[in-house]
């Protein structure tokens, strides 16, 4: 990172977040860890719909499509010119290869010609830094909840940037259940959203799907039998000529995960000591799992924080987010940065 | 006129510094690494090398297929990246008309082809006139290669053969076509930032905004990739609900 120009203070840090990890190019303009000054995001889902899940070659030319584009709205919205900037901060894994090196490419493109230096930001971290976007005070350790389509992790936070995972999914991701189980009652992609609302006029005591602890003390996940057990209620109606009741279907699924959900996040607690929890990713837009987690740990004088719904999923603003402290940490990429699918929060 | 040429669509980074089509500085890498790992670097070390700064480039020039997929997506954003920190105009050429100025002057047919996966190959044809212009002959596709073998034999020869399928098929192609084949090697044939910088300037003295390739540093259009193929789904999917696939 030879000549990239690093301010001495760390006032007015301008950074650009880019996001193309998996099927929306974004990006977005943050001040100051907590000052968004634009937030733009293209979103692939009605091209991926058709395929029912997404296309990885496919998504990956569309964020070529539309990279330009969603960096200079993002630009443009935020009233900056590209010298006005501080640091570029990019996903480089985990997701889609394919995905991950036009957000990279591009990114150190623009670092490199902007003179800045380039922040390589691991994506599960931009998901939990999207709660400091609108709680930057927040005080360490905390656990983090972490729910999307490609993963369910359940996480020790000591500080900031210093993670230790306590568990993770076994088998699918909640995202990824939820996703199979929306496209078999045939209610689309994305799932969770069309399984929550769905199930908003179904009963969710109307199955009992199996939530899967594990052994005792484990804080892993499984959500593999439960998605199982659904097909199979699905598989033996339709056998006998029975028509289910979808709504009733999504809505016992859906308490199913949030149940699972919710005992390990608590046995987290229990074990930690540590009562402050943080739910990121896509599934922490769920109304349900918020709710009922924000209840159970007010009896048990903890706190649940997430980010609004529209920092959940995807977007530019998380990776600047997590791009902010580590260009307070001084923690640069090099121009040979490439994309890692694979990647782990260590 | 200053301007940089960006070519990643084979398994080669190529990079050329160049002004007014006069080739200043080259990087040429074919190693084991990435594009995304060897781009940046080795363009930090041309302009160095050459005492150029990224301010003294009046136009940028990318190589947009076809190509390895992944390849064609990394030139093109970190083209595109530069021309808009930079805002400079940004150019694009196909991968088979730059490598055909690997045959500049030749006599015969060249040929370019380019590894395609699944025992194909990007190829196109081209010839060079006597008043030093390129023609193209036809159009660049996806064929196997015994299907443009076979086309070959029925013409006259002989003819030039360059590009990164070349090593892998020498032998097929010389037992096909015997004496009328002529295959150069790597460090003759294989994609370079000079051709690139050839084709770009070409383009570039024939008013590109009339040729559809320019982009300007505002950017109302944009150097479309090139991939000739589908993705794999999209053919599936075409293939399953009828129809030739809506693109
Ligand atoms: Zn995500």
């Amino acid at each position: 990172m030879s000549d990239a120009k690093i301010k001495c203070s760390d006032a007015h840090i301008c950074i650009l977040g880019i996001e193309t990890s998996c099927d929306e190019t974004a990006a977005a303009v943050l001040r100051n860890g907590r000052e968004l000054l634009s937030h733009v995001i293209s979103s692939q889902i009605t091209i991926h719909q058709k395929y029912g899940g997404v296309v990885p070659e496919i998504a990956s030319r569309e964020h070529l499509l539309h990279f330009q584009q969603v960096v200079e709205k993002a630009m443009t919205e935020a009233k900056l010119d590209y010298g006005d900037l501080d640091a570029i901060a990019v996903t480089y894994g985990p997701g889609l290869v394919g995905s991950l090196l036009v957000g990279v490419a591009g990114a150190k493109a623009i670092a490199y010609a902007a003179g800045v230096p380039l922040i390589g930001v691991n994506h599960l971290e931009a998901h939990i830094c999207a709660n400091f976007l609108v709680h930057p005070h927040l005080a360490f350790p905390c656990l983090a909840l972490l729910v999307s389509g490609g993963h369910t992790h359940l996480i020790l936070l000591r500080g900031q940037a210093d993670y230790e995972v306590l568990g993770r999914t076994r088998d699918d991701a909640a995202g990824e259940a939820l996703d199979k189980v929306a496209r078999t009652l045939g209610l689309g992609y994305p799932g969770g959203p069309q399984v929550q609302k769905a199930a908003a006029a179904g009963n969710a005591a109307a199955f009992d799907f199996p939530r899967a602890m594990l052994e005792p003390g484990s804080l892993d996940f499984s959500f593999s039998g439960m998605k199982s057990a659904v097909l199979n209620t699905l598989n033996t109606a339709r056998m006998k000529g029975l028509s289910l009741c979808v709504p009733d279907l999504a809505a016992s699924f859906q308490q199913a995960v949030v149940d699972v959900l919710v005992r390990k996040t608590l046995l987290a607690v229990e074990q930690t000591g540590v009562k402050r929890v943080l739910l990121a990713g896509g599934v922490a837009a769920n109304e349900l799992l918020r709710t009922t987690l924000t209840r159970e740990l007010k009896e048990r004088d903890g706190r649940l924080f997430f980010p609004p719904p529209q920092l959940c999923t995807d977007n530019g603003a998380m990776v600047a987010s997590a791009g902010y402290y580590r260009y307070l940490a001084r923690d640069f990429a090099p121009w040979t940065l490439n994309a890692v699918p694979g990647l782990n929060l260590t | 006129m200053k301007y940089l040429a960006i070519d990643t669509t084979t398994k080669v980074s190529g990079l050329a510094l160049a002004e007014d089509g006069r080739l200043v500085g080259e990087g040429f890498l074919h190693t084991a690494k990435t594009h995304s790992e060897r781009l940046i670097p080795l363009l930090d070390q041309l302009l160095r090398a050459a005492g150029w700064g990224l301010r003294d480039l009046n136009f940028i020039g990318v190589v947009r297929g076809p190509g390895s997929f992944t390849g064609i997506r990394i030139g093109i954003a970190s083209a595109q990246g530069l021309a808009a920190v930079l805002k400079l105009p940004l150019l694009g050429v196909l991968s088979l008309d730059a490598l055909a100025w690997a045959g500049w002057g030749r006599k015969e047919e060249i040929v370019p082809i380019l590894d395609a996966r699944k025992n194909e190959w990007y190829a196109a044809r081209y010839r060079w006139l006597a008043d030093g212009r390129l023609r193209a002959l036809s159009p660049p596709r996806a064929v196997s290669p015994a299907v443009l073998v076979r086309e070959l034999k029925g013409m006259d020869g002989p003819f030039v053969f360059v590009g990164d399928a070349v090593e892998k098929y020498r032998d097929f192609v010389c037992r096909e076509l015997g004496e009328q084949a002529i295959l150069l090697p790597d460090y003759l044939g294989l994609p370079r930032g000079a051709f690139a910088a050839q084709a770009l300037w070409r383009k570039w003295r024939e008013n590109p905004r009339t040729r559809g390739e320019w982009v300007s540093g505002e950017g109302e259009e944009r150097v479309a990739p090139y991939y000739i193929r589908l993705s794999e789904a999209e053919v599936n999917w075409a293939r399953k609900h009828g129809g030739g696939g809506d693109g």
